[in-house]
């Protein structure tokens, strides 16, 4: 495996310019959609099946040291989770990861059955009515194999988006958020950056100043499939309750008439 | 924030027939393996029935895909801890159990005979599988309510105990064969089952918490309570236990079950996706 790519969204330099929601677009040839209000000036509200670098604003009074309004803006992508429950749920193995770490799904691989939809802890992963397929960031998968960042990392005028890899990027990250604190943004903290976290580490991770909550991003994600053994030995225990009953409803005491 | 992934009133079926025919087959390999010539009967019957719903489990499946004509893509790869697609693989392998055992229910021969017993003791196990995978399936996704519940196997399982053995009393009924002592034995198997589902539901609920709100209270909570506890479970529980000798009574209990059987993954796969 070549070493880890990754993306480094650092959301204290994003200005809400959406270059990379547009960029994505673009390169990817994505389709058109209804604009939605969301009553702010993000849109769409999610992750859709042609929307897959999507900027969020969130107004958060008082998030400023001097007690200001802040606008938290935050460029949202796939994580490429290390621990990726998109993948594991995948029964065609259309969903795979490439010898970067990232993760893809193969589009002409894909039977569109949904249990990726249903199974990513972000919500990132959209089903696309006309192809019948599962859709998301493919980590501009054609550009890195060509020696190109992915297009919202070459677009960001900020260098909010980084891209590079994961262990380089990881510790510019760390320091970065040690200057944030010594500015005053004492809720500054890395998302995903850390590989004995949660889900492993995402390679798509990001820099917050607010705790996740205030960006719609969950405290501690889980695999999503963490229960299976529980869940089938319980399900087994069952078996055995509704077996064992007529087992003794049909059993013959007296063996061999009837 | 997070996606449903808009599993719908094909997918309700597939749970819910696919639930009966496990079932069904299970309580034919048990009845045909532990009990009576007599039961042979019931054997045939939820072999037979097995085999139709599990045809119309693999096209509900195949037409719920978003690429219908790659159904096939499941097949080339297998991921057993993922129960989507030992679940795919399990369907095909069923089908075939469902298919041998039915013909061979029809022999006269004693050593076929015996050889289905046996054949249809391995069965067993997929049907048992079949019954529960879709409960584990829902609750290993990162989907509030489904993910929370850690029983969710188990009760599909009981329920597909219950609606399998009452969907073979029920044809057993339509079709005269309620007259013999095999139709009480099924009728027991029922009363274990719908007592062990009852069971089951309970300490789902007890462990869910407000996690089940999504079923117990709002929108779909009229069916939940009314639909399955009170009418899809408990009343049926009543006329079984004390219904007597009016085999109507019986025949009443087991539409009951199937129905409340029905509402049971009507309620869970749509009450978090409506």
């Amino acid at each position: 495996m070549a070493r880890t790519l990754a993306m480094f969204t650092d959301t204290s330099l994003c200005i809400g310019c959406r270059a990379c929601q547009v960029a994505c677009k673009q390169w990817n040839e994505l389709g058109l959609e209804t604009p939605e209000w969301t009553g702010t000036y993000q849109n769409h509200a999610h992750f859709t099946d042609k929307t897959y670098r999507l900027v969020r604003f969130m107004e958060a009074p008082g998030a400023k040291p001097n007690g200001d309004l802040a606008w938290l803006l935050m460029s949202d992508v796939c994580k490429h989770c290390a621990q990726a429950g998109c993948l594991e749920a995948c029964p065609t193995g259309a969903i795979y990861r490439t010898e970067y770490g990232t993760v893809n799904i193969n589009q002409d691989v894909c039977n569109g059955c949904r249990y990726c939809v249903a199974s990513c802890p972000f919500g990132v992963v959209a089903f696309n009515e006309q192809t019948g397929t599962a859709k998301k960031c493919t980590f501009c998968n054609d550009r890195i194999h060509n020696g190109l960042g992915p297009a919202c990392a070459k677009a960001c005028p900020t260098d909010s988006i980084q891209f590079g890899f994961r262990d380089e990027l990881v510790a510019k990250a760390a320091k970065r958020v040690e200057t944030l604190k010594g500015m005053g943004f004492k809720d500054a903290q890395l998302y995903g950056a850390d590989s004995n976290g949660f889900l492993g580490g995402l390679n798509a991770f990001f820099l917050l100043l607010a705790k996740p909550a205030s960006y719609n991003l969950p405290d501690n994600p889980q695999r999503p499939q963490r229960n299976v053994v529980v869940d089938s030995l319980l399900s087994i225990g069952s078996a055995i309750l509704v077996g064992v009953g007529a087992l003794l409803a049909f059993r013959e005491r007296g063996k061999g008439e009837a | 924030m997070l996606k449903v992934p808009g599993w719908e009133m094909s997918i309700v079926w597939y749970f819910f027939l696919g639930g009966i025919a496990g079932g069904a087959y299970f309580t034919a390999a048990i009845a045909d393996n532990f009990g009576s010539r007599r039961d042979q009967a019931v054997a045939r019957v939820g072999y037979l029935l097995s085999v139709p719903l599990v045809a119309v489990c693999g096209l509900l499946l195949i037409i719920d895909l978003g690429v219908p004509s790659r159904f096939m893509n499941m097949m080339l790869h297998l991921k057993f801890w993922d129960p989507m697609s030992i679940g795919a693989w399990a369907v095909g392998i069923f089908g075939g159990f469902t298919f041998v055992s039915s013909v061979l229910s029809f022999t006269s021969s004693e050593s076929a005979a015996a050889f289905r017993r046996k054949f249809s003791l391995v069965g067993m196990l997929f049907g048992f599988f079949l019954a529960a995978y879709t409960g584990v399936l829902l609750s290993n996704s990162a989907m509030p309510f489904w993910a929370d519940s850690r029983l969710m196997g188990a009760l599909f399982l009981a329920s597909g105990g219950s609606t399998g053995m009452a969907a073979v009393a029920l044809i057993m009924f339509i079709t005269g064969g309620s007259i013999s002592e095999t139709w009480h034995k099924i009728e027991v198997a029922d009363r274990f089952s719908m007592l062990v589902e009852i069971l089951v539901l309970a300490v789902f609920l007890a462990v869910l918490g407000s996690a089940a709100q999504p079923i117990t209270s709002g929108h779909f909570a009229p069916l939940f309570w009314g639909g399955l506890v009170a009418a899809g479970l408990i009343l049926p529980l009543l006329l079984n236990l004390f219904g007597g000798r009016v085999r109507a009574l019986g025949a009443v209990s087991a539409v009951l079950v199937l129905v409340g059987g029905f509402i049971l993954r009507y309620v869970i796969v749509m009450s978090i996706q409506g």
